[in-house]
């Protein structure tokens, strides 16, 4: 049953992917402007310019240019980029790589942050410590992470000087793992708070809920052990709706994990998705922009799975 | 509830401890000496300097190759670089001014261990303008497009010793030579075998003081010193340029000292930053000019009173001084201020609103009219524009401002304004007077080259032919100054503001000098306590 779930969720990959491939195709070519510009430069004739062109193969009708692109990526071939000349394989992982370090880092911090938060706030509902922490959630729950990145910059880079204010390792220094987690907290942070907030909130009403279903009444009555109680009746029924708010934030700190990489310039797969796109690298934006699809699906689909898990009555919906 | 409740408080505070262990982990492990770290504005394009355009790029290329000749940029309080030999030890011009013999200078070899010679010479041109030749590379062409235009026939004389003929006399070949779109400046032939043409971009190999290490394409790239470096040697051991693309985060990162040096800082920045220490350096002859094109396509702007009461409209001297923080100069000619033929008396048309405005009466706008405006979302940012909008409103022209990504508007550019639109705008300039021509001459009309307000005055164009063919540097700044007063009566163009180059030192970078040129000679710097 699970297994044909799987099989279905992962069959619909393919459309998804293929349909985000034209789409992002079709928009590229929409854009005015000219990748000979970029690459010839404004003194290019118009003679130079479609040499060019029937070069990259960009004088060929769109469907045929289309054909030719996904012919090769069936063939795992992603292509050269236009603008460095680089196989775009070798310009895309270690960015998309630094890219994940950041998510993953993020949601961890999100996750670790908003499951205390919330669970600690449900647990003492109406409280003194309930209402600030709803406060402070609010609050970073509606900062634009550009803005709290460049606050947290001040104080903690500038001001105390504790952390660095950019980049991912020192560039006067051997790198190395520890220089790397150093760079990694102010970013990470900035991307995790505002999904952390979100996840607290979430926790703390699907917690709230839980508590008060008749069920775990009853179980008060007869007496449960509050620990056994809050883990095998209340937590557990609320999870699904936290799980999914959870798997959310991930697309979420996807996206502003790509804020945090402009402010602390972190060399990540946004930055590069940004040149290339300005400089119409169409290879590089393609394959960038199928990676990000990819990693989004999967990424839901690893989230309904868990849900799958947790509550099997869903497989049937 | 409690025992749970201190379950999650230990996670938590585990972790905090952990983050608090990270935050207290060593600041940043023990520096290189000499190591300058540069935080620029954008990622450089392709390190093949035949092969590529941009200022950006010329600062990092600037350091691993070089030419026949060179320009002196160590010097700052020249209006224009002198050219000196480089991998030409001396030349001499046939007195038609048509053959330049270049006497190559020995025992120079390329940081791969090649070495220079004739043959390297010959290769070099070959690749970049020699079309019937093997080593011919197509991508070149519109680069170096306004120095080859002018080349008839390369030949070696002998091993060291080779002699380039023109096909008509042209005196500011030279520098055009180092300021043309992309530079011919020499490669390695033989890594040009190894790696293939497109490799030259992750293979740079010439034969400058400082020689290639790395590059991550839009993180970061590592030079180092070349030991066997035929001058003298530099200072530095090694220099990074870092892009870092936003604003902000440049400051920050000179302010905690992850960089040592960034350019193009924000002008509301440059203040507190020399307030805090920091060394501003600006060049008042940057080769570089801000102007709007106005387009003679289109009706209002075919009279030359409008014209004239655009020109008057704007107040320069307010954006010099209100935007660029007194690191720009208001510009009032078409000849850049870092050319030998530049007048700083020429004042074309002092801010006069009230004069604009009578202007425009006479024009038939007494009640004004409505235009559009095209530009990048680019360098200067809106505030410029936005300025000039206002400026033009208080006189009666409503501006629609159209912004485009860089990008798009280059394409925009390139072939023309179309009639709906009265003005657009670019930043450009070399150190050479014969740059006007490229955006003012009647064969530079847009789509066929960068003329995009369709402007000619065959007038004009003679007198730049003249100058250009004109041995006489007095007599050839007499005519281009001539030309520039006439392209100015005509009121074709509006210069604005350029930027003096303003770049941002920390107080351990020495020897920095920034010379009037849009990029620099590292091997100068060294970085002290």
């Amino acid at each position: 049953m699970l297994r044909s779930y799987l099989g279905k969720r992962l069959a619909a990959i393919l459309p998804v992917l293929f349909g985000v491939s034209v789409i992002i195709f079709l928009l590229m070519h929409l854009a005015p402007g000219d990748v000979t510009t970029v690459l010839l430069g404004p003194q290019a004739t118009e003679q130079d310019r479609v040499a060019l062109r029937h070069t990259l193969g960009l004088d060929q009708p769109l469907p045929v240019q289309y054909g030719r692109w996904l012919e090769r990526t069936a063939e795992g071939d992603f292509g050269t980029s236009i603008a460095t000349s680089l196989p775009v394989t070798a310009l895309i992982l270690p960015r998309f790589v630094n890219t994940i370090i950041l998510t993953v880092a993020s949601l961890f911090l999100a996750v670790l942050i908003g499951y205390s938060a919330g669970l600690f706030a449900a647990l003492r509902a109406r409280s003194w410590f309930d209402r600030s922490m709803m406060t402070v959630t609010l609050i970073f729950g509606s900062t634009p992470p550009f803005w709290l990145g460049l606050l947290l910059v001040l104080l903690f880079a500038l001001k105390l000087q504790w952390l660095p204010v950019s980049g991912m390792i020192d560039m006067a220094g051997d790198g190395g793992v520890l220089d790397t987690l150093h760079h990694l907290v102010l970013p990470a942070v900035t991307t995790a708070l505002a999904p952390a907030a979100i996840i607290a909130r979430m926790v703390r009403s699907s917690i709230l809920e839980s508590l008060g279903r008749p069920h775990v009444l009853v179980a008060r009555a007869k007496g449960l052990r509050r620990r056994d109680l809050l883990r095998r009746h209340v937590v557990l029924n609320a999870l699904p709706p936290i799980m999914t708010i959870t798997g959310l934030q991930l697309g979420y700190l996807l996206g502003g994990a790509l804020f945090s990489e402009v402010v602390f310039a972190w060399p990540g797969l946004g930055s590069l998705l940004y040149s290339s796109i300005t400089a119409r690298d169409m290879p590089v934006v393609q394959a960038a922009t199928l990676l990000i699809a990819l990693t989004f699906v999967l990424v839901n689909i690893l989230v309904d799975l868990v849900n799958v898990l947790i509550d099997p009555r869903l497989q049937e919906s | 509830m409690a025992r749970s409740g201190s379950l999650w408080m230990r996670l938590a505070s585990a972790c905090c401890l952990a983050a608090l262990g990270l935050a207290a982990a060593p600041a940043a492990p023990a520096r290189a000496a000499g190591t300058l770290i540069w935080g620029m504005p954008a990622d450089t394009d392709i390190l093949d300097p035949q092969a590529t355009g941009g200022w950006g790029t010329y600062q990092v290329t600037y350091q691993i190759f070089e030419g026949l000749v060179k320009e002196d940029l160590t010097k700052a309080d020249v209006s224009t670089p002198p050219i000196v030999p480089a991998l030409a030890e001396s030349w001499t011009v046939s007195p038609d001014g048509l053959q330049y013999t270049f006497k190559l200078r020995p025992g120079v070899k390329f940081q791969d261990g090649t070495p220079f010679d004739a043959a390297a010479v010959k290769f070099n041109f070959d690749r970049f303008w020699n079309k019937s030749s093997p080593d011919y590379y197509p991508k070149t062409a519109s680069f170096v497009a306004a120095y080859t235009k002018w080349i008839k026939a390369v030949d070696v004389l002998d091993p060291m010793t080779v002699r380039i003929t023109l096909t008509a006399p042209d005196y500011e070949w030279l520098r055009q030579g180092l300021q043309s779109y992309g530079q011919p400046l020499m490669i390695s032939p033989a890594s040009v075998k190894k790696y293939g043409n497109a490799g030259v971009a992750l293979h740079p190999v010439g034969t400058g003081p400082f020689m290639f290490v790395s590059r991550t394409q839009g993180v970061r790239t590592v030079l180092k010193r070349n030991p066997n470096y035929w001058g003298r040697p530099a200072k530095l051991d090694r220099i990074v340029f870092l892009p870092l693309e936003d604003p902000a985060t440049r400051v920050n990162a000179l302010r905690s000292g992850e960089v040592q040096m960034i350019s193009t800082p924000p002008w509301d920045d440059i203040d507190s930053l020399v307030k805090a220490g920091f060394t501003l350096s600006t060049n008042d002859h940057a080769p570089y000019i801000n102007f709007l094109y106005l387009n003679m396509h289109s009706k209002p702007f075919q009279d030359p009173r409008v014209r004239k009461a655009v020109n008057m409209a704007i107040d320069r001297e307010g954006i010099a001084r209100d935007i660029y923080r007194k690191t720009g100069r208001a510009e009032y000619g078409m000849l850049s201020p870092g050319t030998y033929a530049y007048d700083p008396n020429f004042k074309s048309y002092p801010y006069d609103p009230a004069a604009a405005k009578k202007l425009l009466a006479e024009a038939g706008y007494p009640n004004g009219f409505t235009t559009v405006f095209e530009l990048p979302q680019y360098g200067t940012g809106e505030l410029v524009e936005t300025w000039i909008q206002r400026d033009l409103k208080k006189i009666g022209i409503n501006v629609e401002l159209r912004k485009y990504e860089w990008v798009t508007y280059l394409g925009l550019w390139a072939k023309g304004m179309t009639n709906d639109v009265g003005m657009d705008e670019i930043g450009w300039g070399m150190s050479t007077p014969s740059w006007v021509d490229i955006v003012v001459e009647c064969g530079s009309v847009a789509p066929n080259g960068e003329n995009s307000g369709y402007y000619c005055n065959p007038k004009v164009d003679a007198l730049l032919n003249q100058a250009l063919t004109t041995k006489d540097q007095g007599a050839a700044k007499a005519l281009y100054q001539k030309a520039n007063r006439m392209i100015m009566d005509d009121a074709a163009y509006v210069p604005t503001v350029d930027d003096l180059d303003p770049v941002i030192l920390s107080p351990k970078v020495h020897g920095f000098v920034n010379p009037p040129e849009d990029w620099f000679d590292l091997s100068t710097v060294s970085i002290g306590n």
